[in-house]
């Protein structure tokens, strides 16, 4: 399993673009900056759903409103936040697999918060039927909340020991 | 000054704690994606390209506490991290861009919140607030790049 993950990783490295961007002074940060601008779109989104969702805020709209309303924007911000994320993974990639942080977040957090996600959006409308969301939605909506939080939270890890940016 | 912030005995815990810096760093992106991510959405109302369905006033409104939430929750773990290495920062230019950037930014910002009800009673919403719109999604854009740029170019971070 191990070797498969380094196998892959350092065939991404040696990919066009992993070879690219690794050689680039200039493109790191605009990668970073590109996960980062699709991350505001993608967690702003998200984050305004659930909140209405648990009933916390305003509610000039229903749940299930906001999240049709925004259903574009969000998917949007998630392509560039990907986009973004996979081109700086290519760079690196051999590196990044080693921190555990970052083997939660993309291994086990994302993907649980992803499903989670498409879960909600998918679910929304039969939890909103009225004003105010089911009991089932609210914690629904609280779940994902925290989900994208401990994703920031293993990012965050990951940023602080990894070798490339704290050698 | 800056130099006296740096070294002051709670700055210095919070500088030495990989928990506490770790805490304030997640606060601080979970704020800044909310409060940008709110923001340009609701530029992007104004430019007529996200939610049509819904009239202007009740989006800003339904969108506002957590614009200002994240705001104000970002302010104050930015200046935390800043603290940590305070006398490093204030001394380079990218940083300072970044602040005046950000500063531009949040009073673009407070200007459209405060001009949407005066452009929502108009029969078609105004010229100069999509000009506006147009130039808050710019000076966001220009914030975070800012931003990431800082540690490339100074080594802070």
């Amino acid at each position: 399993m191990h070797d498969a993950v380094l196998a892959c990783s350092r065939w991404l490295e040696n990919t066009p673009w992993g070879v690219t961007v690794r050689d680039s002074a200039w493109m790191s940060p605009v990668i970073q900056w590109m996960h980062f601008v699709g991350l505001s779109m993608w967690l702003g989104t998200t984050f305004s759903v659930d909140l209405r969702l648990m009933g916390v805020g305003k509610r000039r709209q229903t749940a299930a409103e906001l999240s049709n309303g925004l259903f574009a924007w969000n998917w949007i911000g998630f392509g560039v936040a990907v986009l973004g994320g996979f081109l700086s993974f290519s760079a690196e990639a051999t590196t990044y697999v080693q921190n555990t942080g970052f083997c939660l977040k993309l291994a086990v957090l994302t993907p649980v918060a992803l499903i989670w996600h498409v879960v909600v959006q998918k679910n929304i409308g039969v939890w909103t039927r009225t004003e105010q969301s089911s009991a089932i939605g609210k914690r629904a909506g609280l779940i994902e909340f925290l989900l994208w939080i401990s994703v920031v939270a293993a990012s965050v890890a990951f940023l602080l020991t990894n070798a490339v940016t704290h050698p | 000054m800056w130099a006296a912030l740096q070294h002051a005995e709670w700055v210095t815990i919070l500088a030495t704690s990989r928990w506490l810096y770790g805490l304030v760093s997640v606060v601080h992106y979970v704020a800044l994606f909310s409060c940008i991510g709110t923001i340009v959405l609701l530029d992007l109302r104004i430019l007529g390209v996200a939610e049509r369905n819904q009239a202007l006033p009740a989006f800003a409104e339904q969108l506002r506490p957590w614009t200002w939430i994240g705001a104000g929750a970002a302010v104050i773990s930015g200046f935390l991290l800043f603290a940590t290495e305070a006398a490093d920062y204030a001394a380079v230019t990218p940083f300072h861009v970044k602040m005046l950037i950000v500063a531009l930014a949040l009073i673009s910002a407070l200007a459209i919140e405060w001009r949407v009800p005066k452009w929502n009673r108009a029969p078609v919403i105004p010229v100069t607030a999509k000009f506006l719109a147009l130039i808050s999604i710019a000076l966001w854009l220009g914030a975070v790049l800012a931003a990431v740029e800082i540690g490339p170019l100074t080594g802070l971070g």
